[in-house]
């Protein structure tokens, strides 16, 4: 049983993430994952402990500690230095995405993104535990918009 | 901001009865034959009776039930309550019942059908006969008798509504 | 926009649901914040905290809709979006104008959100509009003060982990000359979010936290250390003042002399005078809502470096450089009067959910344990109950006293549980705000609305049912009653009327009180009015109070809107409006004096219990019998019934099934009658049929208390009002299944109260 890392402050976009993480396809094909939700970054800092997380998924505008913050937090933590993280940002944060990955993010997914999106990146992720290349959503025109 | 003059009704009224020393209104109604009255502070409102509604194995002092502005008030037959006999077929026409509301603030009005409303009497001290000065025993719901000095020798039968609604 | 919408199954209609429930709040959250951001800008402030919070809402709005397919609303939200950011970016400067077009684009919000749910069609036109009049709102570049960042003593590191907000906001302060501080803390993290609100609220008056910086290394999983950058204009000695704890340490960011800049000189220059020290505004001046198309020629212009936000093109304008601009498109007055009538959105919230307090919820977990409790004693009852030695009237006692416990502690349960269903009437009021803004700005009419009592609470389905009503009457005040300023100046009022609001709580009512300063009511022009309409006769005119006179404006087909008669009064469609409180159980007062205003009062009871009931009739009389209790409805089959010891039974598929006539049992007179029905109740491992004469129909009905005074009548928890004045009672159907099946004991119970109303 793998277990995911949900920070984002939108109740319904973490019951989005869960349903489709834990939803039965997902586990017939990549495995059964637990979703543990945080709604903000001192949420996720309470939360890390409690790991160790297979996946890190994080939003970038959240109030007080923001997602690149966290990011950094994560990435300078002895348990969670090389966990898979993906942010979910929208694609006006542009700048803040290119923050994040510089900070260590592995991936991200830009917001609206399709549950099949989603499984196909967390799988990826997931499998590999090895950092995989920044992908654009499809239909995102490339970089700037 | 108080922009309406329900106040300023109240303080007309206060200043009347003051003019005439201290006297008390009260709402003199037919029932029977009979000429009674109850305090008007105790009348918060007079309606014509909507379609009552029984109410099957209530008490057969209790006519129904009706509902004012949506609200549901019980409504008691005084002729029942006070033992008087039943209304006749040539009695007074329906067209003038009407249903006053008691309201004696404590909690729950009760709707009195009466058969015609009649008017406001302001009665002073002297012009009421209290019951305990009436000799024998009185019910409980009669409050004295009330002559207006000038009423024209009509003879009105206060009633204390506080056992009416505490048992209706 | 990519659908999304989570899969069709449990978790995502689950999903689906709070979705909703967001959206709802998010919505309402923009209306509040748009009204804070009216209240300042009429005051020449704006407030750079409340632009954010707007953005951020429209923003995760935006996120939300594209993610659960509502493409209209994400649509919205982009174009939203991307004026908002301007804002707060300070590229975009913000306007009466501007907030329209943002009130507006709440009010689409809601209603995309009820087409979403099938209530209502989508205002896809209006929504276009709004767009094409986003679209026109034009941007300008700013000044940014690149050089004087580099005065102070920060860490470059920061600039990778701040967000372009929070970035914008650091030179914002810089520009306006602001000290830079840090504080360092250290919190528990279990108690972190209290501690925090703490230091903000602190912090607050002295200046604007930029961002929280976790420092440490996290090692210790109980406490975390935060670098928390602050701007300001006081001291650190101030500060240390305002900010206190055991874990606070707070310095100043040094500030070295004036360093070189990168900017061309010409830039710098025209930046520093540029800029005004206005405590929040976005970067630049101009009262004026001007905003010029270019910046003026001399300035060079680049090109955003990645990663640094350096070198944008300083902001050179002053109240003389105004140019004529694209103002955000205003529809003509004509145009939204109408839409605004026809197309008037709906206050009702799309969402069912109600947030509880978390102490509601305890105080039921204890009256729970009470009725454990009392649980517990009746099964040892019912051990000594089954031993030979019992003592029956000791065992009578205690069973006495339990039942009277257990009865108490019900009525506590289900007070409690109608607690949790009471929500405050500030959520409806926060709307009517919005509308009154939005109804004021239409007629031309300015209007103040003044509330108290928005802490009452009442019932979720009430403020739901209130919100239209209310709605309606507000609009009639200010359309009707209201007069336009110059008429009110005329007669000595000032110049902006007053709508108050006022909602307290009366015994088991609340009420809640709409008064305006208008033209108030003529009780002869409205009987007029009346008899001519043939509402009424002239004859009975005469013989109505003036408070009924006001009454009448409920009839239905009374309007007073005509013009040629020049009629101050309210205006059409108030019947509805009376019916619609009437359903809830309230009722509505006028009250009214020509040339002060009018006061209109609505008193309802607290909380309301709907139930699905069938519709009998019974010796010509209307029952309802909860549906709940049902089993099914069949026509009586003389044939089938038998007498059984001075019980009728009636078999029913080969079964048998007791039967109990209605019309005898309540002592109403019989009518004997060619078909009868069987309304076949259930409760728990017992059926009885009850035999009536008509079905008349399935309904959901407001059960209605009786009163005290009928408190010893067995067999109804109430009554409903039909329609018209017409009640019918609603049957007890457990207490007559008790009755009519075990009538040996129940003559000897004491009397007992009927089943509790709501």
């Amino acid at each position: 049983m793998r277990s995911v890392l949900v920070v984002e402050d939108s109740v319904s976009v973490r019951a989005f993430v869960r349903a489709v993480l834990e939803a039965p396809e997902f586990a017939a094909t990549h495995g059964a994952v637990t979703v543990v939700e945080a709604s903000c970054g001192f949420d996720a800092m309470r939360l890390l402990p409690r790991g160790p997380y297979d996946l890190i998924v994080t939003d970038i505008n959240m109030a007080d500690i923001n997602g690149l913050e966290l990011i950094r937090f994560i990435r300078k933590s002895a348990h969670h230095h090389t966990t898979p993280l993906l942010i979910i940002s929208s694609l006006r944060g542009e700048q803040d995405v290119d923050r994040g990955i510089a900070l260590g993010a592995n991936a991200y997914l830009a917001k609206p993104f399709t549950p099949e999106q989603l499984r196909q990146t967390c799988e990826r992720l997931l499998v590999a535990g090895k950092p995989a290349l920044r992908e654009p959503a499809p239909g995102e025109p490339g970089r700037g918009s | 901001m108080a922009l309406v003059s329900k106040a300023r009704t109240e303080k007309r009224a206060a200043r009347r009865a003051g003019e005439m020393g201290a006297r008390t209104e009260y709402l003199a109604f037919a029932l029977a034959g009979e000429d009674y009255a109850v305090r008007i502070a105790h009348v918060a409102e007079i309606l014509k009776p909507p379609p009552i509604t029984e109410v099957p194995r209530a008490s057969p002092t209790v006519l129904g039930v009706v509902s004012v502005r949506g609200r549901l008030v019980t409504v008691v037959d005084l002729r029942r309550r006070f033992r008087l006999p039943e209304a006749t077929v040539d009695g007074l026409p329906d067209r003038k019942a009407r249903i006053l509301l008691a309201d004696v603030g404590r909690g729950e009005q009760i709707g009195l059908l009466v058969d015609e409303v009649r008017q406001v009497w302001r009665l002073a001290a002297d012009e009421i006969e209290p019951a305990n000065a009436l000799g024998g025993e009185q019910p409980a719901h009669i409050a004295g008798i009330g002559r207006p000095a000038n009423g024209d020798g009509i003879v009105l039968i206060l009633l204390d509504l506080h056992p009416i609604l505490d048992s209706p | 926009m990519a659908e999304g919408g989570g899969g069709r199954d449990s978790g995502g209609d689950k999903a689906r649901d709070e979705f909703f429930s967001e959206a709802q709040e998010l919505v309402d959250g923009l209306g509040r914040d748009l009204l804070a951001l009216d209240k300042a800008l009429k005051h020449g402030r704006t407030d750079a905290e409340l632009v954010n919070d707007v953005f951020r809402g429209v923003h995760t709005l935006k996120g939300l809709s594209a993610l659960f397919g509502v493409t209209r609303m994400a649509g919205l939200s982009h174009e939203l979006e991307d004026v908002l950011d301007d804002l707060r970016l300070g590229r975009l400067e913000l306007t009466a104008g501007l907030l329209d077009l943002l009130f507006r684009a709440v009010g689409l919000y809601s209603r995309v959100l009820s087409a979403e749910k099938g209530d209502g069609e989508e205002p896809s036109s209006e929504i276009e509009e709004l767009l094409a009049a986003l679209g026109q709102t034009s941007q300008r570049p700013t000044g940014g003060a690149g050089g004087a960042v580099a005065q102070y003593d920060l860490d470059p590191a920061l600039f990778g982990v701040l967000t372009e907000y929070e970035e914008h906001r650091l030179r914002s302060n810089i520009q306006q000359g602001m000290s830079l501080f840090r504080i360092k803390v250290r919190f528990a993290l279990a108690t972190i979010d209290s501690a925090l609100d703490e230091l903000k609220a602190s912090a607050r008056p002295h200046g604007e936290i930029i961002t929280y910086l976790p420092t440490g290394s996290g090692a210790d999983v109980d406490t975390i250390e935060l670098e928390i950058l602050m701007a300001g204009r006081g001291t650190a000695e101030v500060l240390r003042g305002a900010i206190t704890g055991p874990n606070v340490v707070i310095e100043e960011v040094r500030r070295r002399a004036a360093a070189t800049s990168a900017l061309p000189a010409a830039a710098r220059a025209s930046g520093a005078p540029a800029v005004t020290p206005a405590p929040e505004a976005p970067a630049s001046t101009v009262a004026s809502g001007h905003m010029p198309a270019e910046p003026p020629p001399g300035v060079v212009a680049t090109p955003p470096a990645r990663g640094s936000g350096e070198a944008r093109v300083p902001d050179a304008t002053s109240s003389g450089d105004a140019m004529a601009v694209a103002a955000p498109a205003h529809p003509t007055r004509g145009g939204t009067a109408a839409r605004g009538a026809a197309g008037d959105m709906s206050l009702r919230s799309v969402s069912q959910t109600v947030r509880v307090d978390i102490r509601k919820l305890d105080l039921l977990m204890t009256i729970v344990g009470e009725l454990a409790i009392v649980k517990t004693g009746i099964t040892r009852l019912s051990e000594r109950a089954r031993s030979r030695a019992a003592d029956p009237s000791k065992l009578a006692m205690e069973l006495q006293r339990l039942n009277r416990d257990f009865d108490r502690h019900l009525a506590q349960m289900q007070g409690g549980i109608l607690e949790v269903r009471m929500v405050p009437l500030g959520q409806v009021f926060d709307k009517l705000a919005r509308v009154v803004r939005q109804i004021s700005r239409e007629l031309g009419k300015e209007v103040n609305l003044v509330v108290t009592g928005a802490e009452t609470e009442i019932d979720k389905l009430i403020v739901e049912e209130l919100s239209d009503p209310l709605m309606h009457m507000i609009r009639n005040a200010i359309d009707h009653a209201i007069e336009i300023r110059a008429d009110r100046l005329r007669v000595g009022k000032p110049p902006i009327g007053t709508i108050a609001l006022n909602a307290f709580q009366k015994g088991n009512h609340v009420v809640i009180e709409v008064e305006d300063d208008g033209a108030g009511m003529d009780p002869r022009v409205i009987a007029a009015a009346a008899v001519r309409r043939a509402i009424i006769t002239a004859e009975e005119a005469a013989d109505l109070s003036p408070r009924e006179i006001f009454a009448l404006v409920f009839m239905p087909g009374f309007t007073t809107r005509d013009v040629a008669t020049d009629m101050s009064g309210r205006g059409v469609g108030l019947d509805v409006v009376k019916t619609n409180i009437a359903k809830l159980g309230g009722v509505v007062d006028i009250a009214s004096e020509v040339g002060i205003g009018t006061k209109i009062t609505i008193t309802l009871p607290i909380t309301l219990a709907i139930i699905n009931v069938l519709l009998v009739e019974i010796a010509g009389r209307l029952f309802a019998v909860p549906l709940a209790s049902v089993d099914e409805a069949i026509l009586l089959d003389g044939s089938q019934v038998r007498a059984v010891d001075s019980r009728e039974v009636l078999t029913v598929r080969g079964a048998s099934l007791p039967i109990c006539r209605l019309d005898r049992l309540f002592g109403l007179p019989s009518t004997r009658r060619a078909r009868e029905y069987v309304v076949i109740a259930q409760v728990a491992t017992r059926r009885l049929g009850f035999v009536v004469d008509e079905i008349v129909g399935q309904r959901d009905i407001v059960i209605k208390a009786l009163g005290p005074s009928l408190k010893g009548v067995r067999g109804f928890v109430g009554a409903t009002e039909l329609g018209d004045q017409r009640v019918a009672l609603v049957l007890d159907v457990a207490a007559l299944v008790e009755e009519v099946l075990s009538p040996g004991e129940a003559r000897f119970l004491p009397w007992q109260p009927a089943a509790r109303r709501a």
